[in-house]
This record gives C-alpha cells, sequence and structure tokens, in this order.
C-alpha cells in the first residue's frame, strides 16, 4: 500500500469519527454508575412487574451506550445514553415504587374497611342481643304480669265464692230458725253433718203408730217449702226410739216413721231422690232412757240438712 | 456529574439535518407535566428538566440540531424522573395517611 493512499485513509477514518475520541474516564464512570442503576431496577421484582415498559427503555439506552462504547465512538454520546439509562433505571424503580404504594393504600383502605365493617357487625350484633334480651325481660314480665293478674282474679273469684257460700249459709241458718220457731217442739242444732231439725215424736205421731198426725201436716207443709226453696239441699229422715219394748218391733218402728215423713214430702212434691230415709231404733240415744223425760227426748225424728 | 455531560455536548453537534421536532415535543410536554406536580416534592430534578429544555429551545433556535435533540432527550428524561419522584413522595405520604387512620 503505499503511503500517500495510507494517509488518506487515516485522514478519512478520522473525518468519519468525526468528534470521536476513545473512552474517557468520565464516560466510563457513568456507564458505570448507569449499569449499577439498571441492575438495582431490573433485580427488583416490583419494578419487573409495575414498571417493565419503563425498564425496557432503560435497557435500550443502557445497550446502546455499551454498543456505542465498544464501537468506540464518542464520549459524548456514549455518556449521552448511559445518562437517559441511569434516569430511566430510576424512574423505572420510582413508578414500580408509586405502584407499591398505590397498591399498600388499597390493601389498608380494604383493611380498614374490615375493621369498620366488623365493628359494624359486632355493634350489630351486640344491638340485636340487647333487643333480644330486652324482649324476652318484656315476655317474662308481660307473663308475670298475666299470672299475678290470674292468680287475683282466681283470689277474688274465690273470695266470692265464699262469700255467696256464707251467704247462703247464713241465708240457711236463717231459715231454719225460721222453721224452728214456727213449729213448735221443733229444735235446730248446727252440727258437722249440717243443720238437723228434732221433731219429738208425740208431734207427728200416736203412740206406736206410723200414721201423721194432722198436727204433723203443718211441719211437713214448712219442711217441702223449705226443701222447695232449696233444690240444692238434700235431706236425710232419721228415726228413733226409746228403748222399752223389742230392739226388732223399736227398729220397724222408726223405719215406718221415718218412711211416712219422706212419704209425706214426695206428697207434696218433693222428689223421692233427695230424700234418704232410715231408722235406727233406740241406738244413738240423745238422753237416758232411764227416766220419762229422757225417754221422750229419745223418741225423735230427726232431719239433717246436708250441706250442699 | 450530569452537568459535565452537558457541557461536552455542543461537541458533538456534527451532522444532523433535521429539527428533532418530536424529541422537542415530548420534552416541552414531560417538562409541563412536571412542573404541575414536582414543585414541591422533587424540586432539583425539575430545575434540571426545565433548564436543559432551555438550553435545548436555544440550540433549536440556532439549528444545532443534533445537540437539541440530545437535550431535549434528556430534558425529557429528567422531568420523567421528576414526576415519578414528586408522585412517589405524594403516595408514600397517602399511605401513611391512610395507616395512621386517615
Amino acid at each position: 500500500m503505499r503511503t500517500p493512499l495510507k494517509l488518506a485513509l487515516i485522514a478519512a477514518a478520522l473525518y468519519a469519527g468525526g468528534c470521536a475520541t476513545l473512552l474517557s474516564p468520565e464516560a466510563e464512570r457513568q456507564l458505570e454508575e448507569a449499569r449499577a442503576s439498571h441492575r438495582l431496577a431490573s433485580e427488583d421484582p416490583r419494578v419487573q412487574r409495575y414498571a417493565a415498559a419503563e425498564l425496557a427503555s432503560a435497557t435500550a439506552a443502557l445497550r446502546e451506550a455499551e454498543r456505542l462504547a465498544a464501537e468506540g465512538a464518542s464520549a459524548e454520546l456514549v455518556e449521552h445514553n448511559a445518562y437517559l439509562a441511569e434516569r430511566r433505571s430510576r424512574t423505572a424503580q420510582g413508578t414500580a415504587q408509586i405502584r407499591q404504594a398505590e397498591a399498600d393504600i388499597a390493601a389498608a383502605r380494604e383493611e380498614r374497611r374490615r375493621v369498620q365493617m366488623e365493628a359494624r357487625e359486632r355493634e350489630a350484633a351486640a344491638a340485636r342481643a340487647r333487643a333480644e334480651q330486652a324482649e324476652l325481660a318484656r315476655r317474662e314480665a308481660e307473663m308475670a304480669r298475666r299470672e299475678a293478674e290470674m292468680r287475683s282474679q282466681l283470689i277474688a273469684r274465690e273470695r266470692l265464692e265464699k262469700e255467696k257460700v256464707s251467704l247462703a249459709a247464713t241465708e240457711l241458718a236463717a231459715e231454719v230458725k225460721r222453721l224452728e220457731t214456727e213449729l213448735a217442739d221443733v229444735r235446730a242444732k248446727q252440727t258437722e253433718r249440717g243443720w238437723i231439725l228434732t221433731l219429738k215424736n208425740e208431734l207427728l205421731f200416736d203412740s206406736g203408730g206410723a200414721t201423721l198426725k194432722p198436727g204433723a201436716q203443718r211441719a211437713l207443709d214448712n219442711l217441702a217449702q223449705f226443701l222447695r226453696k232449696h233444690p240444692e239441699r238434700d235431706i236425710a229422715i232419721e228415726g228413733f226410739t226409746d228403748s222399752l219394748g223389742s230392739p226388732d218391733s223399736n227398729q220397724r218402728l222408726s223405719e215406718r216413721r221415718a218412711q211416712a215423713v219422706k212419704d209425706g214430702l214426695i206428697g207434696r212434691g218433693i222428689e223421692s231422690r233427695r230424700i234418704d230415709a232410715r231408722g235406727y231404733g233406740p241406738s244413738f240415744p240423745v238422753a237416758s232412757n232411764a227416766t220419762e223425760t229422757g225417754r221422750q227426748l229419745n223418741r225423735r225424728v230427726e232431719i239433717v240438712i246436708n250441706p250442699s | 456529574m450530569k452537568r459535565i455531560a452537558f457541557f461536552f455536548l455542543p461537541l458533538v453537534a456534527c451532522a444532523m439535518t433535521e429539527p428533532p421536532v418530536s424529541e422537542m415535543t415530548a420534552a416541552r410536554e414531560m417538562v409541563a407535566q412536571a412542573r404541575a406536580n414536582a414543585a414541591q416534592d422533587a424540586p432539583h430534578d425539575l430545575a434540571t428538566a426545565q433548564s436543559k429544555l432551555g438550553h435545548a429551545e436555544a440550540a433549536l433556535q440556532r439549528g444545532h440540531y443534533e445537540h437539541a435533540r440530545l437535550l431535549a432527550q434528556q430534558a425529557e428524561a429528567d422531568a420523567k424522573l421528576a414526576w415519578t419522584n414528586a408522585e412517589k413522595l405524594q403516595a408514600q405520604r397517602a399511605l401513611r395517611e391512610e395507616r395512621s387512620g386517615g
């Protein structure tokens, strides 16, 4: 190769390089800085996830810088591309941090919303529980009130019933007393079995007989009237004798006399089923059979007015 | 250090004949965007971007198109970083407020 051509080629190469220089320490330093920034960004998984486009443009600039440096291009162009690579790497990291913060904000909001929701739900549950408690208490109070009301009604009814009964008893006593005063030789006394009217046999029957005397009619009229007035009360008619004579005949006599009184009342319209008639002969004396006065007391018919 | 790169740039303004229209437009728009949010939170990056855009405009006026192109690219990158850093700080502030029961 001839020298002038050689020189021309060198001149041409220098011209074509234009502003080309060798890689300066400053360019090398900037390139190194760009590589470090880019490495930092590309190793961050958040950057890959959230700022892929920005990272790609940083990568492109870095490759361009490397390529230019390898080809011995001008330090300025190398530095320019290294600079762009460094800025874009940092932008990519910043973008990833923005997305991260936004995601964190969304998560924090969601968490706050969840906590608030839970608090609201707890409050609502507590309110429901309180309402249920109140409703339960109200129902219990209502039940207690009704029970008290029913009990007081029951007590009132019982009192009324008692008053009615005692009124009825008072009325009955008055009637029985009236019977006693209207009929001579009738005595009335109140016992556990109820009122007992004692009629002397002399008033009702001739001695030894079981036919009612005319004088007995008034007593039976009064008794029938009393029974008609008190249809709820049944009576027992019990005949007794003194102890003179045979017990058998006394027994039969007392039975016939009790039956005669029953018949007399039936004849006055009183139902047979309301009257129980029986004789006891000389049993159950009320006085001594040793004296005439005593025997007279033992000869008797007792009308037991059953307590209703 | 960025400043050094920027000072050497005039030397590479060699072989460009067309004005760098798209680079200038992108740089202007990005700087405007950064100006809107970064004045408080990334003032230094914003100032760098604005300064470079100013030099790019001047280079464009003088017909130093290659120089203008590189300055515009750097201004855009600076503005984008300013905007991103400001946005990041604001998001992190919002997150702190949210966490402190905001």
